[in-house]
């Protein structure tokens, strides 16, 4: 916000500079055109010999002799006779300066030609009444008493004619010359070089910024167009100032600069329109056709005036155009007076100068008699092209600052999402981490029923029924708690390490078989860990053994037991574990032992195969892991 | 045990009375054994072992006690009677309590649901030099520090194979390098993590069973030189010790 306003501020001041350095130039203008050195000499009467179609005539005029006003529709020729008289012959360098004269002319003094340019002969040939002459004159050509002879040729609609003459001391001279001069020319091609900059600019700015429209064409910005044409026909038009011999001959080149003139102000009004963003106004798009007919107009109101004759044509045109400029110009600074976008209200102003800087070339150029002279407008419509800049620095300004702003957004979006994503990551781990503690609560449920659980509920029956001696209560309680020490290891048992759950048994279980005198043998290899055995299916295996190594404790009566184990393969795949004793046996098919059938279905769950063969004196158990 | 019989003075310290009782009564059942003192807290155990006139050979202690750990008690037992032998009480022999109880000094353990007998006969026999250790145990010290091991590579002598030799080869082990396991001690944890029974383990590397259980008695004190070590060690490392004075 506060950055805006020092924008704002900042473009308000460039304004008012703008006007001041327009207004003081002006004024200096005028200033220069109102004073004469008292030393110099400005010959105004002269005698004219005119010829027009064939025809001459003499008589005494009054410079200056402005021919299109003169002889409006006519080519012709003419000879001034401009008699003066000096107090005393000058013996410092004099000097004549003429601020028009042409198309092409010739000058003579007391009978010798000082300068001639152009071909007096030569209808529409070269124009040589652009720019204002000085010419030295050698003291010695002058004397009390002289004549200057000047012949002019001059064209249809091309502002020929004399300026009066005015002759002093060269300084002096040379002086009113320089500002003349830098006036006309070297402020012209300044002014060429600037608008022609800033035409290809906006040229560049056009072709290049693109958008893609909602309905995926590329879009151009036709401000940018408008504004470039305005300013490369507009350095044309000026340009023409520069130049004595046209590219083309006249009156054709005539008709060109007329071109120019139309397209620049018909830009400058659809340029305006882009400004105030009415291109979607019906309004607008009859001024498009509006514009549009006084372009076709332009070309045939400029051969009627330059080539056929009717010069009322072409003020027509123009008329017609600077009406519609000034129409056009009330409504836009009305509307910008009345409340508009900064950049609408900048053009405003501009706009409202360049009128009055208009309205008063239009009083210089066609209404007054005054020949010579200068439009001042070429100068004011410079800050149409300062406007423009303004203008795209604050697009550029406000683009940048989208961008920073969708910039910003995006971070943010991207930083909402990263936070979401942490937060569904932690919720997910949290899960795993509850599945996993659901999975260990339930596998050591799992546990304390198949284990303590069960045997502790035996014991309270065997003590309940009365039946069992306390040998056999205190038989359940110890396997209740070998049960709850198997449970424990098991917790610390490498997966699939079947030697570390043999030894872990031994170690947990030979003290009581010690003291029943069952001695063990132990021909256990160095086992390849079972890979595909986890947590739970050791836990299992070493379910069944217990239950196996139980059975040989309680019922088989032996003496010995072998526990056996080695790989299937002499690759180390596999395992075949045996428990053998050299009890009393049982018989396989007919005993159906509740210990025996959880054997089977835990062998069944971590696909091991167990095999049980039993006679007198050997029974032997098989567990195959494959 | 020679021909004098020597009576070896017991601190029982355990805070289920219940159980203390069945422990003190165990020790004092055995002619062997004298009950020094029963205690049920570790405040207790350290303000009796405090006092100069206490005199002590085992201390039987449970590990969780209402004011503290066992293994407090068994470290001020060890500094102020170094000549003490101290045994846990475990329900399960579970190696993690286990383990520690080694490395804070312990030599051996009992179960809880042991018979009187078993209970006087284990600290007989640890006495004698038989410390007991299981499978599971002795896989957790291999696996655990069998890397120390392969920073010190020692030759092998010859005197390795001589069992009474292996003390003073520990000994020039430690103090020469962070080997902590020789050769012949790896093989008898290896055979034990097995489930070879020290007769087997005997039998299989050609020593007498009283060597195999030596091993193991020496092993525990290493371990538990080793735990201290490592704590001066980290402790310096750390910069929580100035010097090793």
């Amino acid at each position: 916000m506060r950055r805006s306003m020092t924008i704002r501020r900042a473009l308000r001041s460039l304004l008012f500079w703008a006007f001041g350095l327009g207004l003081g130039l002006a004024c200096v203008s005028g200033q220069a055109l109102a004073q004469a050195p008292a030393q110099t000499l400005e010959l105004r009467a002269a005698q004219a010999t005119v010829t027009l179609k064939g025809q001459t005539q003499q008589q005494a005029v009054n410079l200056p002799y402005h021919w299109d006003r003169k002889h409006p529709g006519l080519a012709g020729s003419a000879t001034f006779e401009l008699a003066f008289e000096l107090a005393a012959v000058p013996i410092e360098p004099y000097a004549l300066y003429l601020p028009r004269l042409g198309n092409a002319y010739e000058i003579w003094l007391n009978g010798t030609l000082l300068q001639t340019k152009g071909d007096l002969q030569q209808g529409n040939g070269a124009d040589y009444a652009k720019a204002p002459r000085l010419i030295e004159l050698d003291p010695s050509l002058l004397r009390t008493r002289n004549v200057f002879r000047v012949h002019i040729r001059a064209d249809v609609g091309r502002r020929g004619g004399l300026a009066p003459l005015t002759l002093g001391p060269r300084a002096q001279v040379q002086e009113l010359y320089q500002h003349d001069y830098d006036w006309r020319i070297t402020g012209s091609l300044a002014v060429v070089i600037f608008s022609l900059l800033i035409g290809v600019v906006a040229l560049a700015l056009w072709a290049t910024q693109v958008d893609v429209s909602a309905s995926g064409w590329l879009k151009r910005d036709p401000l940018y167009l408008f504004a470039a044409l305005a300013e490369l026909s507009w350095t044309l038009r000026i340009g023409d100032t520069l130049i004595a011999h046209s590219p083309i001959a006249w009156p054709w080149w005539g008709m060109v600069g007329l071109l120019a003139a139309t397209v620049w102000v018909s830009s400058m009004m659809l340029f305006c329109v882009e400004v105030a963003d009415w291109g979607r106004l019906t309004a607008a798009i009859w001024l498009r056709r509006w514009l549009g007919l006084l372009l076709a107009t332009s070309v045939a109101a400029g051969a009627a005036a330059l080539a056929g004759g009717f010069p009322l044509a072409m003020t027509l045109l123009y008329a017609a155009l600077g009406l519609t400029a000034l129409i056009f110009a009330s409504l836009f600074i009305w509307q910008a007076a009345r409340g508009a976008s900064l950049a609408h209200r900048l053009v405003a102003l501009v706009l409202l100068w360049n009128t009055l800087v208009g309205l008063r070339d239009l009083y210089v150029f066609r209404i007054s008699q005054g020949y010579g002279g200068n439009t001042l407008m070429r100068y004011s419509s410079v800050l149409f092209g300062v406007t423009l800049g303004c203008i795209v620095i604050m697009r550029f300004r406000a683009a940048s600052a989208q961008a920073r702003d969708l910039n910003a957004n995006l971070l943010a979006r991207v930083a909402h999402r990263e936070q979401e994503l942490t937060q569904s990551y932690q919720r997910l781990e949290q899960l795993a981490r509850e599945q996993e503690r659901a999975l260990e609560r339930s596998r050591i449920l799992r546990d304390m029923h198949d284990g303590v659980g069960s045997h502790i509920s035996t014991a309270i029956r065997q003590l309940e029924s009365g039946r069992s001696g306390p040998g056999e209560v205190l038989q359940t309680l110890r396997d209740s708690l070998d049960q709850l020490k198997l449970s424990i290891d098991a917790m610390n048992l490498p997966p699939g390490d079947i030697n570390a759950l043999l030894a872990n048994i031994r170690y947990r279980l030979e003290p009581r078989f010690l003291a029943c005198n069952i001695a063990w043998q132990w021909n256990v290899e160095v086992l390849k860990p079972v890979s595909r055995l986890d947590a739970s299916a050791m836990r299992q295996l070493q379910f069944m053994l217990f239950e196996a190594l139980s059975n040989v404790l309680q019922h088989a009566q032996a003496s010995v037991l072998q526990i056996a184990a080695s790989s299937l393969s002499a690759a180390g795949t596999g395992v075949r574990l045996q428990i053998i004793d050299n009890g009393r046996g049982f018989d396989v098919a007919q005993v159906k032992h509740r210990g025996l059938l959880s054997m089977q279905e835990r062998a069944h769950a971590i696909d091991a195969t167990l095999d049980i063969s039993s006679t007198a004196r050997r029974t032997r158990l098989e567990i195959t892991i494959e | 045990m020679g021909k004098v019989k020597q009576v070896w003075r017991v601190l029982v310290v355990e805070d289920d009375s219940q159980m203390r009782e069945f422990f003190a009564a165990s020790v004092s059942r055995c002619a062997e054994l004298a009950l020094a003192a029963s205690c049920g807290t570790v405040a207790e155990a350290k303000a009796w072992l405090d006092d100069d006139r206490n005199t002590l050979d085992v201390l039987l202690t449970d590990l969780g006690l209402p004011d503290g750990s066992g293994l407090e008690v068994i470290r001020h037992a060890k500094r102020l009677h170094p000549h003490c032998e101290p045994l846990v009480i475990s329900m399960f022999g579970d190696e993690d309590n286990v383990l520690a109880s080694i490395e804070a000094g312990a030599l051996g353990y009992i179960h809880k649901d042991s018979t009187p007998d078993d209970i006087a006969q284990t600290i007989l026999d640890m006495r004698a030099g038989a410390s007991p250790i299981s499978p599971m145990i002795a896989r957790r010290v291999l696996s655990k520090y069998l890397v120390y091991k392969e920073n010190g590579a020692l030759a092998r002598v010859p005197t390795e194979r001589y069992a009474m030799k292996n003390e003073s080869l520990g000994a020039t082990e430690g103090a020469a390098s962070r080997g902590l396991l020789s050769p012949r001690e790896q093989e008898v944890l290896g055979l034990i993590a097995r489930g070879f029974s020290y007769a087997e383990i005997a039998r299989l590397q050609a020593l007498s069973v009283h060597t195999v259980q030596t091993h193991i008695k020496n092993l525990y004190g290493k371990l538990s030189v080793h735990s201290k070590n490592e704590a001066v060690f980290e402790a310096t490392r750390m910069g929580l010790l100035s010097s090793l004075g």
